[in-house]
């Protein structure tokens, strides 16, 4: 019985655990190259 | 951009997006002229009404009425910033009244009803323009401009992330829950919403969002704009706890001016024989770029548009369009220099 509960309790952590990593995710690459430039006088002519 | 022989303009909904548009239809054109004779806001709430009649002045006529209600006759543009799912009557009492309209709602069933709308639109003699929001209408501007620097359009794909007022929020919330409707080879592909996760980079501080599909009017309103095009889909950014919350109401409604959002358009095609991508982006509140198009489109867009109903994909003139924004704060980038995603 004590080892059920043990195995319960280690099941619950680490579900709870894995919910957290899951939530705040991994860590992404930006675009390695290029970049957002503002649309402004010759483009908007 | 200015035009005073519009008459007078009418903002039906007092939200965010309906008062914001009413502060930017008082202010003035890019000459400093004003862009309309006069404002006309029509709300069911009379709390609403009477907190921001003070608020605009004399400038601006309040009314009382569910709906269309009993406009002036002076009145010849009737701008809807009312909840989605309730612009299909107010929109058809105007074109019955002969009264050209404007649409904010970014519900697809709401953009289809309005571009069935485009038979009684033609016989009245008016334009009704639906889906003027950030996505769809900002993002529908930009795929033309962005069209214009190609041969031919093979794809255009819309991501979008935030959202306006709590209508808007509880909008976001349904389009996710919602079924998605992609234009894949010549048909509409229906899809479940909360599929189809691809990471996008929107301009920063936004930055990469997992994006889903949704119940978004971007491809109801895109794909006659542009005919031969392939593939048109519209994502939406959304968390996993989104997913979790999604059958909830809205628990944490947005900040009462909205929250902050972007927009990120690509459009694929072919430009002297070889492949190329356009890429633009928009970091904005979207209540704020709703209210500015609205705005645009209500004194100047309708004037360049035959009779009839249509989404501003078809609307020429991007330059000026967008340059009216930016003017009004409303700025738009370009992603330069690499491959990007």
């Amino acid at each position: 019985m004590r080892g059920l509960r043990r195995a319960v309790v280690a099941v619950a952590i680490g579900g709870v655990i894995a919910g957290v990593v899951r939530l705040r995710g991994g860590g992404v690459v930006p675009p390695q190259q290029g970049g957002w430039r503002e649309l402004e006088g010759e483009d908007l002519r | 951009m200015t035009d005073a022989t519009l008459g007078r303009i009418a903002v039906v909904g007092a939200g965010i997006v309906g008062a914001r548009t009413v502060r930017e239809l008082l202010s003035p054109g890019s000459g400093g002229q004003p862009t309309n004779s006069g404002v006309v806001l029509v709300s069911r709430r009379a709390d609403r009404l009477a907190q921001l009649g003070p608020i605009f002045g004399e400038q601006v006529q309040t009314l009382q009425a569910d709906g269309l209600g009993p406009l002036p006759s002076d009145v010849n543009v009737v701008v809807i910033a009312r909840e989605p799912g309730a612009h299909l009557d107010v929109a058809a009492a105007a074109v019955r009244e002969g009264r050209n309209v404007v649409s904010v709602s970014d519900d697809p069933e709401d953009a289809e009803a309005l571009l069935a709308l485009g038979g009684a639109a033609r016989d009245a003699g008016v334009v009704v323009l639906a889906g003027v929001a950030m996505a769809p209408g900002l993002s529908c501007v930009i795929a033309r401009h962005s069209a214009a620097q190609l041969d031919h359009v093979d794809e255009i794909h819309i991501a979008r992330a935030g959202a306006a007022g709590p209508a808007c929020a509880r909008q976001r919330l349904k389009a996710l829950r919602g079924t998605a409707v992609d234009w894949r080879d010549g048909a509409y592909v229906r899809r479940p919403g909360f599929s189809g996760r691809e990471l996008f980079w929107f301009p920063d501080p936004v930055g990469a969002q997992d994006c889903f599909r949704a119940a978004l009017a971007d491809p109801v309103l895109l794909v006659p704009a542009f005919p031969g095009v392939q593939r048109v889909t519209a994502r939406i950014a959304a968390t996993r706890r989104d997913r979790a919350l999604a059958p909830l109401p809205v628990l944490l409604p947005p900040p009462p001016e909205g929250g902050p959002g972007a927009l990120r358009v690509e459009v694929r095609g072919r430009s002297n024989g070889a492949q190329e991508t356009v890429v633009h982006g928009v970091f904005d509140r979207p209540g704020v770029v709703a209210s500015a198009l609205a705005a645009v489109a209500a004194t100047d867009l309708i004037l360049r548009m035959p009779p009839g109903s249509t989404g501003l994909g078809a609307v020429p003139g991007t330059v000026e369009t967008l340059s009216e924004l930016a003017r009004r704060g409303v700025r738009v980038a370009r992603f330069h220099g690499g491959a990007e995603n």
